[in-house]
């Protein structure tokens, strides 16, 4: 069966959602990522259980009885099962010589076990056992050339050893799943697992479905979604209520300790409560047992909730405060792993508020990626004569604040205003020209604010503005109408870096009061008519969204983009939700591009798009092999080649064969590194095509 | 004697743990070594029908093995009751006259028939543990109680010569001989990898093949639960290894339990948790599976009598002791009868079975 896993939706970190086929008969699927159930014999004597898990589309056998065909074409036609054998290959060979036709034809895969050693002596004794285990499961793939299988990968704590795989992965078309054994159960050793992630990633297909198993607790649940795995076996919960542990999703605590059960659970509701101080009770572990996997699938229920359709990232970083060794973990992959992981995070997100709790939200990699693309891209506009640097508002976005009006009606009392150059400072994106307000994340963030600034708010806020600050000519002038220690800070250090002039305004009270407005208004007005006296060369671009637009033109898609297609004037149309900005050229009313205010980047239409020809490093294109696109969506199969730095949700552009027409425009679903490895689905959504 | 294990990983771990448990060895007195290392006379199952067993543990030099450049096996600390340096054959003949002559009254005056088990914790035929003079000694001790019907002594197969094998049968040529030699499992990456054998298949069939030819019988040892092997694997292993020395037509199996020996590997890494000695119930599960699937017309002898049953460095289910008090009776009766029947008893079952069919995945 060739059709196995499709990639739906690309999400931040390696986080995805997908689709999973398990028949090969119907088309029948179930999404991913999700949590995969055991089922025991022990399990299924009891009735709650069954109740529950009755309409859970994955489960995870060990036992041969439940490989008969009248339980798996009757009652359980509609799920999926994944079937190891938990001792010897050799034995792993006889039950499928046994049941011959049962995992080509069936909804059910097996997993080629590997389950001793149980442990290693050292790294020599560990990849001659990885070897042998290579040359057991490449006899059973080439024994069984029509059945598909998962492959049971132990790494036995040496990350490099993963690279022993690769070739067998590779070169096996009846793979398709790797199952990482072993990868968690020492998750103190973080950095090892991200590198080995890092590798599974980018080395290899990643139409493979991921999953983890071993000893995961429900706590580790959100980062293994975030990096990137599509199924999770719950089956150490079993092995947890033998020990009498409860789980309460943020950790496990021994049974005794409860006082009052705090999940409304069938197994918690019923009997439990009553049997918590038994020392030795079947019924009180088969209950707890229940419990803990009820309680491991609802958590799973709200992730790939908070997952669809919400801000994950926010999710995770709240949920890795449940271990320091999560936190830590992400930390080590927001710092060093960024450079792989932006190429897996979309560029946009639409209708989500990103909360930021803390300094582990401060390096999440699409603020990164916004920060560092700003730098890059940002020029200033050539008129400038003023730059002033204002906080920033709780409203988003930012003008739109109480706080920004009230600045606007000082600002634009000037007529000269279009040569100002507004800089607003925030944590934990940096400094941000206005023009760029209404751009993802800035336009949806929010962080708890005190006044007080840390560290590394201050580093990151001051190094950004520097940046951008020493692409100005340093006669220009600087207004700071802020007020606090951190802002203050963050101005005296870039003033120390830059030759520029700062001016302050005097904020004793409020920035927006009377007294403050006023300051700055004198401190415009001194400066506008001592210091810049020289008429302003800028005739064209005056509106502020004219100006926007070019700047988030220059954002998308490189320096000088945004005059290439605006240049000669534009007109705008808002349409009634003002969701949607249509962009339409002066002179000829020529349809160049739509702003998507949700999604906070513009679309351009073909004609928009050709006039960036040549295109630069910046430019996402896709070359497709034909000259037409049919239907709405561009699948994998029909590209020959694509630029290397597409991310997802980015806008594309679709080019010819001989890549000298566009023939159609879109949004990327995945980006460069997925698209390099996956060999089906869905790769972008076209939204104009000739 | 070879390394046929091509890791070395697991080799020096034991060498350097044998080495030091060997330092801290204290030396033998003269009178230590005039005595055996332990006897005694226990219900056992002969060839064809219920008996007594005799035991005698004889302190020798040690296994070749365990004193040689691999260290030995991983599993075993048997070199804990042997000299290290060689033991003058007169002792070792007191050894076993002292042990004969304690337990003689016994012998004689009892109405079961007896094996008699020597065993030297290495290698019968080595003639540096026990040189033929020794031999000779035995035999002709043996010889002289009618009730001994059976005779078990234990080698390395490297010391299987035709003319020790020929030596053994001509002394003793009206006893039932069995030469018992420890396969431990029929797979040799088991065997050799997490066992450190040193021993390879073919060279067994080979073995077994000349005591055949020489009509010994031979017993084999097969380990249950080795280290580096979950329980489900050691059902799998000893059943898959049952069933091939079936085929080999065998004539007893042996099946040992791990039990945590003290200087051995495998207590390092019972220490370190990261080995657990086998439940009871995996052993029950291999033997019921086993005895389902025999035909009816072969004849083997399947025993098991395993060391430290019970404790925690022993087979065992969970500490309690009727748990494994039961699953012990089961266990007994089923070896003296040979009945298959008496393992498939329901008989109460305790909690602990549930843990383990919780737990099986990770154990």
């Amino acid at each position: 069966m060739d059709l196995f896993f499709d990639l739906k939706s690309k999400k931040i970190g390696y986080s995805r959602i997908g689709r999973i086929y398990l028949s090969s008969k119907e088309k029948k699927y179930f999404k991913s990522p999700n949590i995969v159930i055991p089922m025991t014999n022990t399990l299924m004597g009891n009735i709650n259980f069954l109740e529950y898990f009755e309409t859970h589309p994955i489960f995870f056998i060990t036992k041969q009885i439940f490989l008969k065909i009248g339980f798996l074409r009757d009652k359980f036609r509609n799920t999926s099962f994944i079937y190891s054998h938990s001792g010897t290959i050799m034995r792993f060979k006889e039950i499928l010589d046994e049941n011959p036709h049962i995992f080509s034809q069936n909804n059910v895969i097996s997993i080629i076990p590997f389950n001793i050693p149980t442990t290693s002596i050292d790294k020599d004794f560990a990849i001659q056992e990885i070897n042998n285990h290579i040359h057991l499961a490449k006899s059973v793939l080439e024994d069984y050339p029509n059945s598909n299988f998962g492959i049971n990968i132990k790494i036995f704590d040496y990350s490099e050893l993963i690279d022993l795989y690769i070739p067998l992965i590779k070169g096996s078309k009846n793979i398709k799943i790797l199952n990482l054994a072993d990868l968690f159960d020492n998750l103190t050793n973080f950095r090892a697992i991200l590198r080995v992630i890092d590798k599974i990633k980018h080395e290899l297909n990643n139409n493979l479905v991921l999953m983890a198993s071993g000893r995961l607790l429900p706590k580790y649940y959100p980062l293994l979604i975030y990096l990137g795995f599509d199924l999770i076996d719950s089956s150490y919960m079993m092995y947890l209520s033998a020990e009498n542990f409860y789980n309460t999703v943020e950790d496990l605590l021994p049974i005794y300790k409860l006082k009052e059960l705090p999940c409304p659970c069938i197994a918690c509701s019923g009997k439990l409560k009553k049997l918590l101080q038994d020392k030795y009770s079947q019924e009180k572990i088969l209950l707890l047992t229940l419990h803990n996997l009820i309680s491991a699938k609802t958590y799973m229920n709200k992730i790939k909730q908070f997952l669809d359709t919400e801000d994950y990232r926010s999710f995770l970083e709240k949920s890795s405060h449940d271990d320091p060794i999560l936190y830590s973990c992400l930390k080590i992959l927001d710092k060093f792993h960024f450079e792989n992981i932006r190429l897996e995070t979309p560029i946009s997100s639409s209708n989500t508020l990103v909360r930021c709790i803390g300094s582990i939200s401060y390096n999440r990699p699409d603020f990164k990626e916004f920060r560092e693309r700003v730098v890059r891209n940002f020029v200033p506009e050539s008129w400038t004569k003023l730059i002033i640097i204002l906080p920033c508002s709780a409203t988003k976005p930012y003008s739109e604040s109480k706080s920004h009006k009230h600045f606007h009606k000082v600002i634009r009392k000037f007529p000269e205003f279009p040569d100002f150059q507004e800089i607003i400072l925030t944590s934990p994106l940096g400094a941000i020209p206005r023009q760029l307000e209404n751009l993802y994340p800035v336009n949806c963030y929010d962080i708890p604010v005190t006044g007080d600034w840390d560290q590394e708010e201050i580093q990151i806020a001051t190094q950004m503005l520097i940046k951008i600050l020493k692409k100005y000519e340093d006669s220009i002038p600087i207004i700071c109408h802020i007020k606090g220690d951190g802002y203050s800070l963050i101005l005296e250090n870039a003033s120390k870096e830059l030759k520029n002039v700062f001016y302050f305004t005097d904020t004793l009270e409020n920035l927006t009061s009377k007294d403050a407005l006023k300051s700055l208004e004198e401190k415009i007005r001194e400066i506008t008519e001592n210091k810049v006296k020289s008429p302003s060369i800028n005739t064209l671009f005056t509106n502020t969204w004219i100006r926007k637009l070019i700047k988030i033109a220059d954002y998308q898609y490189g320096i000088g983009s945004g005059m290439k297609i605006f240049e000669n004037g534009i007109k705008m149309i808002t349409d009634r939700t003002k969701k949607k900005i249509k962009i339409i050229k002066a002179e000829s009313n020529e349809n160049l591009g739509t702003f998507n205010v949700n999604k906070g980047q513009i679309e351009l239409t073909i004609f928009g798009a050709e006039l960036l020809f040549p295109f630069n490093d910046n430019i996402n294109f896709i070359i497709f092999d034909g000259e037409e696109i049919k239907g709405n969506n561009l699948f994998r199969p029909g590209i020959l080649e694509f630029s290397p730095n597409i991310l997802p949700r980015s806008n594309v552009f679709i080019l010819n064969r001989n890549k000298q027409r566009i023939i159609a425009t879109g949004n990327a679903v995945i980006g460069s590194n997925n698209i390099r490895n996956i060999k089906r689905g869905i790769v972008a959504e076209i939204y104009e095509k000739r | 004697m070879k390394s046929v294990n091509k890791n070395t990983s697991i080799i020096s771990k034991i060498k350097q743990i044998r080495k030091r448990f060997i330092q801290r060895k204290t030396e033998n007195s003269d009178s230590i070594l005039e005595k055996p290392v332990a006897f005694w006379i226990k219900d056992d199952r002969l060839l064809e029908n219920r008996g007594k067993e005799f035991t005698i543990i004889l302190r020798t030099k040690g296994c070749s093995w365990a004193l040689g450049e691999t260290g030995g096996c991983s599993m075993c600390g048997y070199i804990g009751d042997s000299n290290i340096e060689p033991v003058d054959p007169e002792q070792i003949i007191h050894q076993f006259d002292y042990a004969i002559e304690t337990k003689e009254s016994e012998l004689i005056a009892s109405d079961d028939d007896f094996v008699i088990k020597i065993f030297n914790s290495g290698s019968f035929f080595d003639d540096d543990e026990i040189s033929e003079e020794v031999r000779r000694h035995i035999y002709d001790k043996i010889n002289s109680y009618e009730k001994i019907k059976e005779v078990v002594v234990e080698s390395r197969i490297e010391y299987l010569k035709e003319d020790k094998l020929k030596a053994i049968k001509a002394a003793l040529e009206d006893k039932y001989i069995e030469i018992a030699i420890g396969l431990e499992s029929v797979d040799d990456h088991i065997r050799n990898n997490y066992i450190n054998k040193g021993l390879i298949y073919n060279d067994f069939l080979d073995a077994l093949n000349l005591c055949k030819k020489n009509n010994l019988g031979v017993r084999v040892y097969l380990l249950f639960k080795p280290p580096f092997i979950n329980e489900q694997a050691a059902i799998d292993d000893c059943i898959h290894s049952v069933n091939s020395l079936i085929n080999l037509k065998v004539n007893t199996i042996s099946i040992n339990p791990v039990n945590i020996q003290k200087g051995s590997y495998v207590e390092r890494l019972w220490y370190q948790n990261r080995y657990r000695p086998p439940w009871f119930y995996s052993l029950i599960k291999a033997l019921r599976t086993i005895l389902l699937n025999i035909e009816e017309d072969v004849s083997i002898r399947i025993i098991s009598d395993p060391s430290g049953a019970g404790t925690k460095r022993g087979i065992h289910n969970c500490l309690k002791r009727e748990c494994n008090e039961q699953m012990l009776f089961l266990l007994r009766n089923f070896v003296l009868s040979q009945d298959p029947e008496d393992l498939l008893i329901d008989l109460p079952q305790c909690d602990c079975k549930l843990e383990y069919r919780l737990k099986k995945l990770y154990i």
